[in-house]
């Protein structure tokens, strides 16, 4: 026998609440390093279990003809993580000094090696200036791997919306990439 | 290399510690088994005066996760509510109006006379919950050996609420 999709356990849930505990089997771990990207390990334990408490509150708004959770429950993690911008932000300075030393160890880069060092720290401010609502579909999309079916499930938003934030998204991106963008990175 | 991958470059796990996942099955559980468990009828029930009892049940589910019991309600002609009950684990606060049966909210009062001590399976968590709700701290959940697993906040009103790690909590059994 198959096991059963997310969408019956929580319909089971609703007359059942202890088989919602199913869910968080299922998709914690998933959840746990989802916030953990986003916001470090230590914000991401106290959130972990909050995420689904809401999701517990909120069963019975899940819509039943999706099969998996998992989108439903990234657009929960989301929203908490609104409340974390300020951790977010110091993440992610960190990741792209990460980043850029990752780059200059490596010789063989040469030139590149030295745009490294200013490009990932502009990656990373522009990542933190772009709207919440295109940050967040880039990041599900870049970060999570979801297909853009996913980021619409998880943002609540029709497809097409998802397909123009994730383009200005990158656009403003891409300007840090392009000849033009990298004069501009180096004499700042 | 395309705009998306130079995001990926930035993409970094974070490490959890091994228990990580536990405490928030043990949050989720404690939330599920207010819901399973059957009411209790509690022999004595706090009473806590409040000046705006709307905005007091509010904040108190968002923050503390409390929940008002349904049909406790006693409202006016004039949409006003009177009275309330709400309910945390196995306890039941009643959230009455300020100045009835001589009980003064902080607020009014300019002191508190008492405050209200909580069991919770997450303190961590909780004290989130409760910053991100706007609560005021009113003791950081830090401190030597059990102080470290217990913090203390207001609410709107000033009433002073204190939780703590539930195995901390030690009732004598009748």
């Amino acid at each position: 026998m198959s096991s059963p999709s997310d969408a019956e356990v929580i319909g089971r849930s609703l007359g059942d609440p202890e088989a919602f505990g199913l869910i968080y089997d299922r998709h914690a771990a998933a959840l746990l390093r989802f916030l953990g990207r986003r916001a470090g390990a230590k914000i991401a334990e106290g959130l972990v279990g909050e995420l689904f408490r809401i999701a517990f509150e909120r069963r019975k708004t899940f819509d039943a003809s999706r099969a998996s959770a998992l989108p439903w429950l990234y657009g929960i993690g989301s929203n908490l993580l609104l409340k974390h911008r300020r951790g977010e932000a110091r993440r992610l300075r960190a990741s792209a000094r990460m980043a850029a030393d990752g780059e200059r160890a490596d010789r063989r880069a040469g030139a590149a090696a030295l745009d490294a060092r200013l490009l990932f720290p502009r990656v990373a401010n522009a990542i933190e200036a772009l709207p919440d609502d295109e940050r967040e579909a880039l990041l599900l999309f870049a970060w999570e791997e979801l297909p853009y079916q996913s980021v619409a499930e998880a943002l609540d938003l029709p497809i097409g919306t998802v397909r123009s934030r994730l383009n200005r998204a990158r656009a403003r991106l891409r300007e840090l990439l392009e000849p033009k963008g990298k004069g501009r990175v180096r004499s700042q | 290399m395309k705009p998306v991958d130079l995001a990926r470059k930035l993409r970094r796990e974070a490490a959890f510690k091994p228990a990580a996942l536990d405490r928030g099955k043990e949050t989720l559980m404690a939330v599920i088994q207010q819901e399973v468990e059957p009411r209790r009828r509690p022999t004595v029930i706090p009473q806590l005066p409040y000046a705006d009892i709307r905005a007091a049940l509010s904040f108190l589910e968002r923050a503390f996760g409390f929940r008002e019991i349904p049909a406790t309600r006693l409202e006016g002609a004039d949409g006003v509510v009177h009275h309330a009950l709400i309910e945390f684990g196995d306890s039941v606060i009643g959230i009455g109006t300020q100045g009835a049966h001589g009980a003064v909210s902080p607020q009014r009062g300019g002191i508190e006379s008492q405050f209200l001590s909580v069991a919770v399976a997450d303190v961590a968590a909780h004290y989130q919950r409760a910053r991100a709700a706007g609560a005021r701290i009113a003791r950081e959940p830090r401190g030597r050996g059990a102080e470290a697993h217990a913090y203390e906040a207001f609410d709107p009103e000033g009433h002073r609420w204190r939780f703590v790690h539930q195995r901390l909590r030690e009732v004598p059994r009748p």
